[in-house]
C-alpha cells in the first residue's frame, strides 16, 4: 500500500509556505503604511520622534510625555534609517533635521508637511514672531527661502563669525579682534598662520579652523560678489572670478597647514573639544559656540566673539544649520507632532536653550531675554546684535543632498592642494562632478 | 517449527492476516516516527529558511530590481534604464579604481593573515611554559570589536596628537599624516592583521588534530623541522587552510573598515576615506547614502556578489590537488563506495 504523506509537511509545501511567510513579512510595513493615520488608538498617544540619541535624558523624556499626554517613541537619528522610514511610507512624526541643508531635498519630494494650516491656528508661533533665519525651511517648489514651511529651527547662529582665545592672541603678541569691523579673509590666514604652534612637522596648536564645505564656498563666493549654485538651482559654477578666488583662498588656508582641513581633518571630529583643550586659537563658528565656551569658567574668560570675515567687498553673514525639527508627510501622529512643535519652539524648552546660550531663539520675541549676566555673554550679545543685520539665506539645490557634494569636494581638492593643480582645472573637475549629481537629481524630482 | 511460527506467503492464512497486522503496526510506527522526524527536521530548519528568504533572497531581488532603475529611494519619478547602471560600473574610472584597490589590498591582506596567523599558531603549539597566557594574549585583539579598534587606531595614528607620531617624536623624527594618503593604505593593512588571532585559533585547532605519531616517525626517519612542517603538517592542515583562504578573500572583498578609521564613520563623513582606502564597499556605501543613487549602488553591489562567486569557484578549481582530506568528503567516499559494490 503507497505511504501517504497528506497532512504532513513536506519539501515542496513547507519551501512554498516559507516563501509565502517571507513576502508576507516584507509586505508589512507596507501595509502599515496604508492604515489611515491618527485613527488607530496607539497611534494617537504615540510620539515617534528621530533625535539625536542624547536629545533628551529619562527627565527630560517624561516631561515631554506628561505635557503632551503621549508615549515617547524615541529613535536615534540615522539619516540610512530616516530614508528606509521615508521610502517605505512609515516615517517618524518628527525628525530632527539642518534646515539649511536638508529642507529643499525632502521638500522638493514631497516628504514634508507644510506647516502653514498649523501656523495660522496657533497662538503661540505666530508668523510674525518668527526670525527670518526660520527661511531656511521655506521652499517654493524652486527655490529655498521662500513659499510654505516646513520646519522651524530650535535655534540659530550666523555660522561663520569667530570664537577666538586672547590668551593666544596674547602670547603671539597679536591685538585682539574687533567687534564691529570685520576681518578680510587674507588678513584672517595671515593671522592663523601667527597663532599657530608647530613642533616637528605636527601642529600643536592651531592658528585657525575654516571651510572646507560647499555652504563655505558658497558663502566667500557671495561675499566676493557672486554665486556658486546658478539662479534655478540645477548646477555649480567654480569658474567664475568670485569661485576662484574662494577656492584659491582655501587652498592657500590647507597648504599653509594652519588648521584642519580636507587635507588633514581634525581628529576630535569638530571643534568644540580641540578649542576647549587650547589646541585651536579661531573656530568659525556662531553664536551656539558659545554654550560650551560658556561651560567653562576659565575658558569663557579669555575667549571672545567676532564678526564674520568677508573675502570680497560685501558683508554676508550666512544660516548653515537652522537645526530643529520638521514633520514628515506621512507621520502617524500629526496633531501630537505640533502640540510637540509649540510646546518646545515657545514653551519651557525655548527658555531653557535660551538661558544655556546655544544660538539666537527662534522667536523674535525672546531675543532681548538672552543672556547678558557674564562678561562674555554681554560681548558676544553685543557683537550678534551688529551682525544681525549681514543675516542671508544661501540656498541649496533641491537637487543632491548636501553631503554628496561635499563628498565630491572632499575627492578632488587633497589631491589639486598636494599636487598643485591649478585653480582652473580644479574647478573644472568640481563643476563636472557636481553638475553631473545634481542633473540626475533634477531629473528625479521632474 | 508450527505453522503459528511460519510467516512470508508460506504461512497459513491466518498467520499472514496476523502478520499483516503486525506489519501495519509497524508501518503506521515508522510513518508516524518519519513523520515527527519531517516535521523536527523542519522546524529547526524553519527560522533559516524564512531568515534566508526574508533577509537575503527577498532583498537580493529588490536589489537587483533597484538595479535596473535610477532610484534615489525618495524620489517620485524613478524609472527603468535598463543595464545603464551596469555600463556604468564597468566605464566609471572611479568604480574601476576600488575594484582595483579592493583586488590588490585582498592579494595583500589575505596570504599576510594566514601566515601570520599559522606563525603564531605553530609558535603557541610548542609546549612552552605560560602557553595558556600567550594563546590568550594572541586572540585577545581579535576579541575587541572591530569598532573599538578602528577607534584605537584613529587616536595611536593621529598627525597631531596620536602615540605613533608622539614615539618618532621622542626620536626627534618628524610626525607622519598616518591616516591620509599615501600612509592610510599601511594603517588599513596593519588593522585587518591586528584581527590575525582568529586565523592563530583556527590554525591551532588544525595543528592539534595532527597525529604526533606521523611527526615522531618523521624524526626518526631522520626528517629535519622544516621538512616535517613541510611534507606533514602543511598538507594535513591544507584543508583548515584552504577554508580561511576562502572566507578571507570573501571578508576582505567586502571590507568596510576603512569607514571605521575615517573620522566620521557616517554617510556625511564617508568622504573623508582617503584615496588610498576607497574599496569597493566605500564605493557602495557612498553611492546609496551620500550621493542617493541607490541604482548604480545596487548595480555595484550585484557585480559584486558575482565577483565573489567567480573568485571563490576559481580557488576551489586551482586548489585542487592541493588540499589533503584526511578522511574523504562524503560526496566523494559515497561514489567510492558506489563504485565498489559496481552500483548494486
Amino acid at each position: 500500500m503507497p505511504v501517504s504523506y497528506r497532512g504532513s509537511l513536506d519539501r515542496r509545501r513547507f519551501l512554498a509556505a516559507s516563501a509565502g511567510a517571507a513576502l508576507s513579512a516584507a509586505a508589512l510595513p507596507g501595509c502599515a503604511a496604508s492604515v489611515d493615520s491618527g485613527s488607530g488608538s496607539d497611534s494617537g498617544k504615540t510620539l515617534t520622534v528621530m533625535a539625536k540619541v542624547d536629545e533628551w535624558d529619562a527627565k527630560g523624556k517624561k516631561e515631554i510625555e506628561k505635557t503632551l499626554g503621549v508615549n515617547l517613541r524615541l529613535i536615534t537619528y540615522d539619516v540610512t534609517k530616516l530614508n528606509a522610514m521615508l521610502s517605505s511610507k512609515n516615517p517618524p512624526d518628527l525628525v530632527r533635521g539642518l534646515g539649511a541643508m536638508e529642507a529643499p531635498y525632502f521638500a522638493a519630494r514631497g516628504l514634508m508637511t507644510d506647516l502653514d494650516p498649523y501656523f495660522a491656528k496657533s497662538e503661540v508661533l505666530k508668523p510674525s514672531d518668527l526670525a527670518d533665519a526660520n527661511d531656511v525651511w521655506r521652499y517654493d517648489g524652486e527655490k529655498q527661502g521662500a513659499g510654505p514651511r516646513y520646519g522651524l529651527a530650535q535655534d540659530y547662529s550666523q555660522d561663520c563669525m569667530l570664537w577666538y582665545r586672547t590668551d593666544v592672541f596674547e602670547e603671539a603678541g597679536l591685538d585682539l579682534l574687533s567687534e564691529t569691523e570685520p576681518l578680510s579673509m587674507d588678513e584672517l590666514l595671515d593671522i592663523g598662520k601667527r597663532l599657530t604652534k608647530r613642533r616637528l612637522g605636527k601642529v600643536k596648536v592651531y592658528g585657525l579652523s575654516a571651510g572646507g564645505s560647499l555652504t563655505s564656498f558658497m558663502w566667500m563666493t557671495a561675499s566676493a560678489g557672486g554665486r556658486l549654485i546658478a539662479e534655478d538651482q540645477a548646477s555649480v559654477d567654480f569658474s567664475s572670478p568670485e569661485a576662484r578666488k574662494a577656492l584659491q583662498w582655501y587652498i592657500d588656508y590647507a597648504k599653509a597647514d594652519v588648521g584642519p582641513s580636507l587635507v588633514n581633518p581634525n581628529p576630535d571630529g569638530w571643534d568644540g573639544p580641540t578649542y576647549q583643550a587650547n589646541r585651536m586659537a579661531i573656530t568659525t563658528s556662531g553664536h551656539w559656540f558659545g554654550g560650551i565656551v560658556s561651560t567653562d569658567d576659565k575658558l569663557a574668560e579669555v575667549s571672545r566673539f567676532a564678526p564674520a570675515p568677508q573675502l570680497g567687498s560685501h558683508r554676508v553673514s550666512p544660516i548653515f544649520g537652522g537645526t530643529g525639527f520638521w514633520i514628515p508627510k506621512d507621520a502617524n501622529n500629526k496633531e501630537a507632532a505640533w502640540k510637540f512643535f509649540e510646546w518646545y519652539f515657545a514653551g519651557a524648552p525655548a527658555k531653557r536653550r535660551l538661558d544655556g546660550g546655544w544660538g539666537l531663539p527662534t522667536l523674535n520675541s525672546m531675543r532681548p531675554k538672552l543672556p547678558q549676566k557674564t562678561a562674555l555673554q554681554k560681548q558676544a550679545y553685543a557683537v550678534q546684535e551688529k551682525e544681525l543685520p549681514y543675516i542671508s539665506v544661501l540656498p541649496v539645490s533641491p537637487y543632491a543632498q548636501i553631503d554628496a557634494l561635499n563628498a565630491i569636494l572632499t575627492k578632488v581638492l587633497p589631491d589639486a592642494i598636494k599636487s598643485g593643480t591649478a585653480v582652473g582645472k580644479v574647478a573644472d573637475a568640481l563643476n563636472s562632478r557636481m553638475n553631473e549629481q545634481l542633473a540626475r537629481g533634477k531629473e528625479l524630482v521632474g | 517449527m508450527s505453522t503459528g511460527q511460519l510467516t512470508g506467503p508460506h504461512a497459513p492464512a491466518s498467520a499472514r492476516a496476523a502478520d499483516r497486522g503486525t506489519s501495519g503496526r509497524r508501518a503506521r510506527v515508522t510513518l508516524s516516527r518519519r513523520t515527527r522526524r519531517d516535521r523536527a527536521f523542519y522546524v529547526f530548519l524553519g527560522p533559516w529558511i524564512l531568515g534566508f528568504l526574508g533577509l537575503t533572497a527577498y532583498p537580493l531581488g529588490y536589489a537587483l530590481w533597484l538595479s535596473f532603475t535610477n532610484s534615489d529611494g525618495l524620489s517620485p519619478n524613478t524609472r527603468f534604464i535598463g543595464l545603464a547602471n551596469y555600463r556604468e560600473v564597468f566605464t566609471d574610472p572611479d568604480t574601476l579604481a576600488s575594484l582595483g584597490r579592493t583586488g590588490l589590498f585582498t592579494a595583500i591582506t589575505v596570504p599576510l593573515t594566514i601566515i601570520a596567523g599559522l606563525f603564531l599558531a605553530v609558535l603557541v603549539n610548542q609546549p612552552i611554559r605560560a602557553r595558556g597566557l600567550f594563546r590568550t594574549l594572541l586572540y585577545l585583539p581579535a576579541v575587541v570589536p572591530p569598532v573599538g579598534a578602528a577607534l584605537t587606531f584613529k587616536l595611536i595614528f593621529d598627525r597631531d596628537s596620536g602615540a605613533a607620531n608622539g614615539v618618532l617624536d621622542l626620536l626627534n623624527v618628524n610626525g607622519v599624516a598616518w591616516l591620509a594618503d599615501p600612509y592610510a593604505r599601511y594603517v588599513l593593512i596593519m588593522l585587518t592583521l591586528w584581527g590575525t588571532g582568529n586565523v592563530m585559533v583556527i590554525s591551532l585547532a588544525g595543528l592539534q588534530d595532527i597525529p604526533r605519531e606521523l611527526h615522531d616517525a618523521a624524526l626518526m626517519d631522520g626528517a629535519s623541522w622544516w621538512q616535517s612542517f613541510t611534507r606533514i603538517t602543511l598538507p594535513l592542515l591544507s584543508p583548515v587552510l584552504f577554508f580561511q583562504v576562502v572566507t578571507g578573500i570573501i571578508g576582505a572583498l567586502q571590507t568596510f573598515l576603512p569607514l571605521l578609521i575615517a573620522l566620521d564613520p557616517t554617510p556625511k563623513g564617508v568622504g573623508s576615506v582617503p584615496e588610498s582606502n576607497n574599496l569597493i564597499m566605500i564605493n557602495v556605501f557612498a553611492q546609496f547614502f551620500a550621493n542617493s543613487r541607490y541604482g548604480y549602488a545596487s548595480a555595484l553591489l550585484w557585480v559584486l556578489f558575482l565577483f565573489i562567486m567567480l573568485v571563490t569557484y576559481a580557488v576551489f578549481r586551482l586548489s585542487k590537488g592541493a588540499v589533503f582530506y584526511s578522511v574523504e568528503p562524503e560526496q566523494a567516499k559515497d561514489k567510492a563506495t558506489s563504485r565498489k559494490t559496481g552500483g548494486k
